[in-house]
């Protein structure tokens, strides 16, 4: 994995640079993940390597390169390339600037023993979780990964940040002769606190829970969340809307009602890569420090995030969020935290005459953006839920709800979050009981 | 290139001096170039290089991969020894060790089929093409929401392998698509897309650029827009469809090829893409479509977007059939997952670059065309809806079910194309909806619809596939909005 040394070999060649502004950033990742189905370990790599983007702005012509060659010549390469598109593209009347940001950035996140299990230590924890598996007649399929990762942005504006972090991520199904299955994942920095057993058990629990999957009608329900799903419907809900690009394009479901109640009083969100169960990198693709925003408090629609493009457009501040510099999504939110509440599951699920408990979403997608509705399927772990009680599996059925009416109708939250991976954010989320959710027979 | 495959070899001698029982290494280089305009200014221009090799190995009996973008002879000895290291681990949990279906050893080349190499056009040109494009859509001085973008790939690989193989392949792929819509306020809008969802990708060079047709179907698709502004949701009801053969393109995607590749049959995605509803005891016995449906994958297409000499374990590339009939005949496969079901690999493994696995991917699965033109289809139908342009799409992790949406719709009756409506969607049970295919569109109107971001695997892989397909009426189908 690059180290910081990155960062002088990229001061030097910007010196060199024939651009007005340049920019330069290194991603940079050691990776190893093994993966099992079927009780056995089916696929099983390792991975190094660096991504290097080069960002050559002459005037307001803006020329953007990419590599994973991070030698001294790759990377002068990169600025000839960057700049030779930078002089033959057309004017961005929009742009007014990188960002400048010559404060020092400190590592958070960093554990080295995340970086050193070695794919012994990851085939022996799977080992013990299929050896639990085979005495309850259930298969599993998952992956176990560890992975460390440094980025580096230096531009000619007198930004020099460099930061690292590792991460583990595991994932279960486990899954029973007669159809059913059990999902659990579990994510962090530090694998000393990562309790393989409990988190597993979870999943072999579900996949090994009596009774004949019953077939719902159609129709509206009590639905109690598990964290894994309420985290579908936030990052889907942070793609719509809580990103500068799609608030300035009025695409966003908060576009024009910053300031108006748009979900539940009890639904807070902000982002929040600080938060010590989180440890986000604490810069983003520009350099620009990552800073807490309120993205909705109390049901109040209150910010978007920005990086510095749209920031400008918007006459605000960078908050952060850029994006790598070839990417069209424009600033996004990935270390956010879904406030919690004050009750804990077994309540939430005692307090249900009638209802269904999710594990989690399948192939979530939009059928209207504005009005947030999606449309996919359960997965892993639905349950019926009668009297105060977790009864019986149910078939999976079809989810086809708005996400901004599921967030307004969240009769509880929970005390204990999770810290849930999906997409390349890191999101801690409670477990949600929602009314009147829309559920179909498929 | 010479240095590159000294590497490669010390790879696998390492491996196998390691006690390696088979060993693949693959070098792989691409460029990628995408540009995009946006309202009239330039979104992006950006090039790419992504360089690298990953070596596979069976060692005690189980896989091990390690992959590194650093190109040197002592890089390549310790990627060896990390794939063997990895390997052996595997082998803890596995009782049986890894069979592979017999393959020869080859020795070739493949270049993909182009006229003119996209990476030999000047930047001004191409930005001179989307220029133009952009002004078309801006004729109409309702429309307010223009995108559109062209992107080229070239992949350079080497193949080496244990068992004598040697392998060059060089590919070139291009894609274009627009978007123009109309954006009243937060609640009004409306938006179409041309030639499909997110642009058209095939095997071509520069020359796709001037075979869309771009001139005279902005002006139809800017009529569009302003109708599907005030057009009514598409009604709820059960009906026929016919459906526009970029629509049926996705929907063999998701109906027929991801539940055909075999890995995901024998459950190896069954943590993160799902299972097959199609298993192998279905095998020529499943009726999974009416008798005139007939699929096969064809890598050996001239233009489709997964066209390519050899897959990535080097097998080399056939056409095989899927379905004949209607009836499950073939699956997707690689060597692994062919052995068990005593059938030769069909050639489906490839894998996202230079450092991942090679998994079992979606082909060129094509739908042979039928014998009506779309008059055919949309006039032997009373009562029904004809949709256009998928927008979005839900397959059941076991792909048994889905839910799809469209970018508009029109009512027929009486046989003529009447109402528009919009936000249409269909949905149902897979077998079922083959099942009701009544008629398919002719050759004429038959295109092998390209799908650049088709995602599968952990960690994520993204491949390039492609549907061949025309449009098709299919009966009762459920519809709404």
């Amino acid at each position: 994995m690059i180290d910081e040394r990155i960062i002088g070999i990229f001061g030097d060649a910007i010196k060199i640079s024939p651009a007005d502004q340049t920019e330069l950033v290194c991603e940079s990742e050691e990776f190893y993940l093994t993966r099992f189905a079927e009780n056995l370990i089916h696929q099983n790599m390792g991975r190094s390597d660096s991504t290097i983007w080069c960002r050559a702005v002459l005037g307001k012509k803006i020329g953007v390169a990419r590599s994973n060659d991070s030698n001294r010549e790759g990377v002068l390469e990169l600025i000839r390339v960057s700049s030779d598109i930078a002089k033959n593209q057309n004017e961005d009347p929009k742009f007014e600037t990188l960002a400048g940001s010559p404060d020092k950035a400190q590592s958070v996140g960093f554990y080295a023993n995340t970086l050193e299990l070695p794919a012994a230590g990851r085939a022996e924890a799977i080992a013990d979780i299929v050896g639990r598996a085979k005495s309850d007649n259930l298969t599993c399929a998952g992956t176990y990964q560890t992975s460390a990762r440094s980025l580096a942005v230096v531009n000619s504006l007198g930004t020099e940040k460099f930061a690292q972090n590792t991460e583990y991520r595991f994932t279960l199904t486990a899954a029973a002769s007669d159809g059913k299955s059990g999902w659990a994942q579990a994510a962090g920095r530090d694998i000393d606190g990562f309790d393989f057993r409990s988190v597993s058990q979870r999943a072999l629990n579900k996949a090994a829970f009596v009774g004949e999957p019953i077939k719902l009608e159609s129709g509206q329900y009590t639905v109690i969340l598990e964290p894994d799903a309420a985290a579908n419907f936030l990052l889907f809900l942070a793609f719509l809307g809580f990103g500068g690009k799609t608030l300035y394009q009025h695409r966003s479901f908060m576009s024009g009602r910053i300031g108006e109640k748009i979900m539940g009083d009890n639904i807070t969100i902000s982002e929040d890569p600080f938060h010590p169960a989180i440890e986000y990198m604490p810069f983003d693709y520009e350099g620009v420090a990552k800073r807490k925003i309120d993205i909705i408090e109390n049901g109040v629609a209150r910010a978007g995030v920005y990086n510095s493009y749209y920031a400008h457009l918007a006459a605000t501040e960078s908050t952060g969020h850029a994006l790598p510099p070839d990417n069209s999504y424009g600033p996004y939110p990935k270390a956010m935290v879904l406030g919690a509440g004050d009750k804990n599951v077994d309540e939430m699920i005692a307090s249900t005459q009638s209802g269904i408990y999710i594990t989690r979403f399948w192939y979530l997608n939009f059928l209207n953006p504005m009005k947030t509705l999606v449309t996919g399927y359960t997965r892993d772990g639905t349950f019926l839920i009668e009297n105060g009680k977790i009864t019986r599996p149910v078939v999976d059925m079809r989810v086809q709800q708005s996400m901004l009416e599921a967030f307004s109708n969240a009769e509880m939250i929970s005390k204990e979050q999770r810290l849930i991976p999906q997409y390349g954010a890191l999101m801690l989320v409670p477990f949600m009981k929602i009314n009147n959710f829309n559920l179909n027979v498929t | 290139m010479a240095d590159t495959e000294k590497i490669l070899h010390v790879a696998i001698e390492k491996a196998v001096t390691l006690g390696s029982s088979y060993a693949d290494c693959r070098y792989v280089e691409i460029d990628d170039e995408s540009l995009s305009f946006s309202d009239g200014s330039p979104e992006s221009v950006n090039r790419s290089t992504d360089r690298g090799f990953g070596i596979r190995v069976i060692a005690d009996g189980a896989w091990g991969f390690f992959g590194s973008s650093i190109l040197s002879e002592s890089e390549a000895l310790r990627a060896a020894q990390k794939a063997v290291e990895i390997a052996k681990a595997s082998a803890r949990l596995n009782d049986a060790p890894v069979e592979l279906a017999p393959v020869s050893s080859y020795s070739g080349s493949y270049v993909s089929n182009f006229r003119i190499d996209p990476f030999t056009i000047n930047l001004p040109e191409k930005i001179d093409y989307l220029e133009n494009l952009d002004r078309l859509m801006a004729k109409n001085d309702q429309i307010n929401s223009r995108t559109a973008h062209i992107d080229f790939r070239k992949t350079s690989s080497y193949f080496v392998s244990s068992i004598g193989t040697e392998v060059n392949q060089t590919i070139i792929q291009s894609g274009a698509g627009i978007e123009l819509g109309i954006r009243k306020s937060r609640r009004e809008h409306a938006s179409r897309s041309y030639p499909q969802n997110g642009g058209q990708y095939e095997c071509k060079g520069f020359e796709l650029l001037s075979e869309i047709d771009f001139d005279s179907e902005i002006p139809r698709l800017t009529d569009e827009v302003i109708t599907l502004l005030s057009a009514p949701d598409c009604p709820s009801v059960t009906t026929s469809l016919v459906l526009e053969g970029s629509v049926v393109g996705l929907v063999i995607h998701e109906l027929i090829g991801h539940p055909l590749e075999l890995d995901r049959v024998f459950g190896s995605e069954r943590n993160f893409s799902g299972t097959s509803f199609a298993t192998t005891d279905k095998l020529d016995r499943l009726q999974y479509g009416s008798p005139i449906i007939n699929v096969v994958s064809d890598p050996t297409h001239s233009y489709g977007l997964a066209s390519y000499g050899y897959d990535d374990e080097g097998v080399k590339t056939r056409k095989v059939d899927l379905i004949r009939n209607g009836l499950l005949v073939g699956y997707l496969s690689s060597r692994e997952t062919a052995a068990r079901i005593r059938r030769r690999s069909s050639g489906a493994m490839r894998a996202d670059g230079w450092g991942n696995i090679p998994i079992v991917r979606i082909t060129n699965v094509n739908l042979a065309p039928g014998d009506k033109s779309f008059d055919d289809l949309v006039s032997s139908v009373d009562n029904g809806i004809y949709m256009s342009t998928t927008a979005s799409w839900s397959p059941s992790d076991d792909r048994s079910s889905f839910e799809f949406g469209c970018e508009i719709a029109w009512e027929i009756k009486g046989g003529k194309l009447g109402q528009v409506f919009k936000n249409p969607t269909f949905s149902g049970r897979s077998v079922e909806f083959w099942n009701s295919v009544e008629a398919i569109g002719k050759e004429s109107l038959w295109k092998v619809w390209g799908t650049p971001n088709c995602g599968k695997g952990q960690p994520g892989q993204n491949a390039r596939t492609a549907q061949g397909a025309s449009p098709i009426l299919v009966s009762d189908v459920k519809v709404g909005a």
